[in-house]
């Protein structure tokens, strides 16, 4: 039997109707067509399909949707504020954070996340950071030094 | 050399990275077509079993389900990459009489969602008469092993010889001979985009398949074979693609059954697999046993190498082929041997087919070699980077009957880690450098799949706003390849990055293109963009001229949108006024060049090659065998650099796989199955494990690269295990020839020695 | 594929435990779910009623007083605790084992509660709480039990929890004076599951003192959580020395049952036993002699 879930994703407010069994993941992706958040694995190891919840990094599939009734969630696409890039954006643009791109909505919720939280951390927290998120083009050193160059100040969010 | 660029030679934010980063890039992944089903793939559960019966009738009436096809429902036809050899065809995908691996497709289903179409996998029925299996490949080739392929005696699938000079009688010459064993072990690819495949037949016959792939044109033509179609009937589409590293070139069960289910139904059928799936039942690294003797002259001179291999092929040939002859001649570099011989066997086994994963057999190959190298220094109490350097091939060096090999920049490397060792001073107690140096491929020469087209080629269209359509058959997988050629493009038409626009993602409209694999892109594809951008450019600079009327002995080129005069700069007119002349004078035809790139007369291997020497420094903790990496430096040759920040990439990326499956990646496998399907159980490096890397590019010109350019991605997964190893033995003294070197056999290893040191 | 179930999720604890006691047999808790859905997905859990504790507020809570020990409420993140304050003062050894505990998004949502009734004999938390002699209650309709952490596992995945029964709190005695607490696990990859773990707390007599209480708990060694008690008693009232510990190392390797499985084998889980007590020990004492 299908139940109520409120959530406010990137801003806006949605009312559902959805399975029990539905996870997170499935209902940002399937229900409100935010295909921005991947998903790579089935035992919650890959991070790839990390949100911000609550201001908190997440595995979006690993929590049942009802699971976040009420709560606010961010997904990449979220991240992009009036057409302007969020530094991170630019950051990762800039340094090549990037490569097949798969794993990057998750990483950039995970930096976010992050960020927010820290917004001057050293190397190793960083690398902690996004220790839950694996890439397997970058090899990582450039994702944590675009990391860096937005917590050094670098890129400045556009108003 | 002095040579002024004004778009490559510098970093530049990719074509699709606005997409990447904003989560608006479409993956085959996320796709939904109007009106799409969902299929999912039953697979054996046997390593061998011949199929006696398959009953989908219970199946096929459960509700929400469409259609399920089994191998009755295919031509029959088996499918390979090498099509120049049918015997090595050998994979029908949806098996019809035998199943000769765990995850071996019998059966797929279509129906109205996921979930419905893997509840009716459990309602297909099939009976099996269980086979023995053989699972090593040294079992394999026993006389009265089981057979897993009526064509195959003793299971050999494939064999290969590479020989020069006299092996025999070059080591009787020698002052110095030692001999060894290695093994190196499997590895997943692990691309975070699932195989996957979006397929639609529609009434008109023509099939549309959108997938994940190295290469579309590949795709298209296998599965116009495979379903017995024209080629043009067949249009495949690259949406951007979440990864690939030699497991996505060759036609895998998601798009066949996808294609096969929407043949039969007429409607888009969408098949994703699972990540359980991509462990067990897509291609994986070849493991492989290897044997090697070499031997040198008292004063380092190495004199001769001789190299035996087995690789553990899985169930069918797959590209697995090509990673046998080119393990085989990786082997001989990158050193000048005057005597070598390779003998390899490729095996079937009944487990999951063994392929290329980034290095394509070379990792294998530096593994043992470069263990060999150092063993070999230790025992002529030689410095081991002296060894090397006296030995290394230099420019303008042939090995004989297989490669001409013109810029090599070797000698920088050795300098620039010669200088970083130097720099390290003396290290704490257990830590070691250990160092491996490679040499690889700019794209192969040979032709197995046997393509009547060219290598390469490239199509330029020039439209009335001055912007220019790229048109190419490169697949992009992530390592910048669009990018790549849009700057290669731009640089030789004078324009700028942003006047290009890069279509690489259709059989439609690109031409054919072999893919992306082999690391082909830079090279290959960047000689026939550049011939095509030259080809439209000589077309503009005929109206130039017209215009300009310089005196002959000048001649015209563009830049930054300016069409100068090449010795007197300031005399120019503006690109963008003389392509929209040219339009008008052509009648208003787009100006349009062509470009094309097939290798000849270079060899058997490849028109160029990259190279590099790297230094691994580890620390051992002798207590618990487990090694960390401190830091691990490249110093290394891809001729002229078109995209800098690309490079770093690809430098750190390859680090990081070669790291991995130097020091943890591994599939184990019992009685043919893998024993570690999932993420969790399957180990990857992460942020926090991997290490300091530095990237030094040392300078060459490779003539036949465009603008000197040649590969960078690739070559460079080929020396990490086998410095790793090297450094751990300098750290401890103990030598691992087992990949990947895990604690456990560290510590082995060191319990071993110490109780050798207590015998004597 | 998860199968379907029916989703409830009680706002008090009073009415959880009624929906326990109602459905008793064929109903599955949830918290955080970070360990539960993979074994849902993977289908080896299939339960009819699936109870969602995750939005009790009242079992949401970290408590601590100086004379009565350390309260935390099941539902307490794991984030939580690596990041509190009050348990880096008082029980620094918490955080640290929760920092290297999987990854952030795990913590952020995981709850020390559901990892405990997991019962993977690989997980950090019990070896650490078991070194902090810490107990837990148990709460069902009849009432609350309190039993000691190293008694809450039976065996792979199974704990003393009865049907109708929930983790409401996880309690942790004040540390006498002069005692130190450490936890390392050993692995290949940073912050992954323990190939072996090991957790030792030493309580001196006074700063060079002899040994007047020891715990040693290991992770991975045996099919649960175990105490390594005859390692334990050849410290306990003796003066400490690296021989000793040592020793301890070799006695705490035997005591253990440990598999063989793809990560490690048996010997070399011994073998790492040996160092790791060894190692945890001499950080524990050091630790002690700080404190």
């Amino acid at each position: 039997m299908r139940k109520e879930l409120r959530l406010i994703v990137n801003g806006q407010p949605y009312e559902l109707y959805v399975k029990p069994k539905s996870l997170l993941v499935e209902v940002l992706r399937n229900e409100l067509g935010l295909t921005g958040t991947k998903r790579g694995c089935e035992s919650s190891s890959c991070g790839i399909c990390t949100v911000i919840l609550n201001g908190m990094a997440v595995k979006s599939c690993s929590i049942l949707a009802l699971q976040a009734d009420g709560a606010e969630i961010t997904t990449v696409e979220g991240l992009a504020k009036g057409g302007k890039l969020h530094p991170l954006q630019k950051a990762f643009l800039d340094y090549g954070a990037y490569q097949c791109g798969f794993c990057t909505p998750g990483m950039l919720a995970s930096a976010k996340a992050f960020l927010d939280e820290n917004p001057r951390p050293t190397e190793i927290e960083i690398r902690e950071a996004i220790n839950g998120n694996i890439c397997r083009c970058t090899g990582y050193n450039s994702i944590v030094r675009a990391i860096k160059a937005v917590a050094d100040g670098e890129y400045k969010e556009e108003k | 050399m002095n040579r002024k660029y004004s778009v490559i030679g510098k970093s530049h934010i990719r074509v699709d990275g606005y997409a990447k980063v904003t989560g608006q890039a479409k993956y085959t992944f996320d796709m939904v077509l109007p009106n799409m089903l969902y299929g999912k793939i039953l697979r054996s559960p046997h390593p061998h079993a011949r199929i006696l019966n398959i009953d989908t009738s219970r199946a096929e009436r459960k509700i929400g389900v469409k259609a399920v096809v089994t191998g009755k429902d295919t031509l029959g036809r088996k499918n390979g990459a090498w099509r120049r050899f049918p015997e090595l065809c050998d994979e029908e995908i949806l098996c019809r009489e035998k199943v000769r691996y765990i995850g071996d497709p019998v059966a797929a289903v279509a129906a109205i969602d996921e979930e419905i179409a893997e509840e009716a996998l459990d309602l297909i029925e099939v009976e099996y008469e269980i086979l023995p299996a053989v699972f090593d490949p040294l079992e394999a080739m026993k006389e009265g092993a089981p057979k897993i392929h009526d064509h195959a005696e003793r299971n050999i699938n494939v064999t290969r010889r590479i020989e020069w000079g006299d092996v025999s009688e070059a080591f009787k010459d020698c002052d110095y001979v030692i001999e060894d064993q290695f093994h190196t072990s499997s590895q997943a690819h692990l691309c975070m985009e699932t195989h996957c495949a979006v397929a639609h037949f529609g009434y008109d016959g023509k099939l549309t398949v959108w997938t994940s792939t190295q290469s579309n044109y590949y795709i298209q033509v296998l599965l116009a074979d495979m379903l017995g179609l024209r080629e043009g009937d067949v249009r495949v589409i690259k949406p951007p693609t979440g990864g690939g590293f030699g497991s996505k070139f060759e036609l895998d069960s998601a798009q066949f059954c996808a294609a096969l289910l929407s043949q039969k139904l007429r409607q888009p059928v969408k098949i994703v697999l699972t990540r359980e799936e991509e462990f067990i039942a897509t291609k994986r690294k070849t493991p492989m046993y290897y044997y090697v003797k070499v031997g040198a002259k008292k004063d380092g001179t190495l004199l001769a190498k001789e190299v035996r291999v087995v690789t553990e092929g899985g169930a069918y040939t797959a590209m697995g082929a090509t990673a046998l002859y080119l393990t085989g001649f990786y082997s001989s570099l990158p050193y000048r041997w005057p005597n070598y011989r390779y003998d390899g066997y490729r095996v079937y086994t009944n487990t999951a087919p063994t392929s290329a994963l980034r290095g394509f057999g070379a990792p294998q190959a530096y593994f043992a070699g470069e263990s060999m190298i150092d063993m070999l220094a230790e025992a002529m109490k030689m410095d081991p980077l002296d060894l090397r350097r006296k030995n290394a091939i230099t420019p303008n060096y042939e090995v004989p009957g297989q490669a001409y090999i013109q810029s090599c920049g070797l000698k920088e490397c050795y300098d620039a880690i010669e200088k970083h060792i130097k720099e390290r001073g003396k290290l704490p107690p257990n830590r070691g450098i250990g160092i491996g140096n490679y040499g690889f491929m700019s794209g192969g020469i040979f032709n197995w799949f046997n393509t009547p087209y060219a290598f390469s080629a490239a199509m330029v269209k020039i439209n009335i706003d001055g912007k220019v359509d790229l048109f190419t058959g490169a697949c992009d997988t992530g390592q910048g390849s669009d990018t790549t050629l849009a700057m290669i493009c731009a640089e030789e038409l004078g324009v700028h990055l942003e006047d290009i626009r890069v279509h690489a993602e259709d059989t439609d409209l690109g031409p054919a293109d072999l893919g992306s694999w082999g690391s082909r892109e830079t090279l290959m594809n960047g000689n026939a963009v550049k011939m095509a951008a030259a080809d439209a450019k000589r077309q503009l600079l005929e109206f130039a001229c017209a215009k300009m009327k310089p005196n002959v002995v000048y001649d015209l080129d563009i830049k930054d949108h300016k069409i100068y005069m090449v010795d007197r700069p300031e005399r120019y007119v503006s690109y963008f006024e003389i392509v929209q002349e040219a339009i008008r004078a052509k009648e208003g035809q787009t100006i349009i060049g062509r470009g094309h790139y097939t290798p000849h007369r270079k060899g058997m291997v490849s028109p160029a090659f990259g190279f590099g020497v790297q230094a691994v420094e580890v620390e051992v903790d002798p207590e618990t065998g487990k090694v960390k990496l401190i830091e691990i430096v490249t110093a290394h040759d891809c001729g002229q650099v078109i995209n800098s920040v690309a490079v770093i990439g690809q430098v750190e990326g390859a680090t990081m796989l070669a790291a991995g499956g130097g020091f943890c990646e591994d599939q184990p496998i019992d009685n043919g199955k893998i024993l570690n399907p999932s993420i969790g159980d399957y180990k990857v490096l992460r942020s926090l494990d991997m290490p300091k890397t530095v990237g030094i590019e040392v300078d060459t010109y490779e003539p036949e690269g465009p603008f000197g350019a040649k590969e960078a991605g690739e070559g460079l997964t080929s020396p990490t295990a086998g410095a790793m190893a090297n450094a751990v033995y300098r750290a401890v003294g103990v030598r691992i020839k087992d990949l990947p070197i895990t604690p456990e056999k560290v510590l082995r290893a060191l319990k071993e020695k110490e109780k050798l040191k207590e015998k004597k | 594929m998860i199968c379907d179930f029916e989703y409830f999720s009680p706002k008090t604890l009073k009415e959880a435990l009624g929906l326990l006691d109602q459905y008793k047999g064929d109903y599955k808790i949830i918290a955080g779910g970070q360990s539960l859905l993979i074994m849902m997905r993977q289908g080896l859990i299939k339960p009819r009623y699936l109870i969602d504790i995750k939005g009790l507020s009242e079992l949401d809570y970290i408590k601590s007083d100086p004379q009565k020990g350390l309260r935390i409420g099941s539902l307490i993140t794991h984030r939580a605790i690596e990041k509190s304050p009050v348990i880096k003062e008082s029980f620094g050894i918490l955080s640290e084992m929760e920092h290297k505990l999987a990854s952030i998004q795990t913590r952020n949502w995981g709850s020390i509660g559901g990892n405990l009734c997991h019962g993977d004999p690989a997980g950090d938390p019990a070896p650490v709480l078991i070194t902090l002699n810490g107990t837990l209650t148990l709460t069902s309709l009849k009432g609350e039990r309190r039993i000691l952490v190293e008694d809450f596992f039976l065996d792979y995945f199974e704990t003393a929890l009865e049907p109708g029964e929930m983790l409401t709190e996880i309690q942790i005695p004040p540390l006498p004076p002069h005692t130190g607490v450490a936890y390392t696990k050993f692995n290949v990859i940073e912050n992954d599951m323990a190939i072996v773990g090991v957790g030792v707390s030493i309580t001196l007599a006074s700063i060079n003192g002899h040994c007047k209480e020891v715990r040693i708990a290991l992770a991975n060694a045996s099919p649960r959580p175990m105490r390594a008690k005859q390692a334990e008693e050849i410290l306990r009232g003796k003066k400490i020395t690296d021989d000793l510990l040592s020793q301890a190392g070799e006695i705490a390797s035997q005591e253990a049952d440990p598999i063989s499985d793809i990560h490690a084998s048996e010997e070399y889980r011994r073998e790492l036993l040996k160092v790791l007590v060894r190692r945890v020990g001499e950080e524990a004492l050091l630790r002690a002699k700080k404190s």
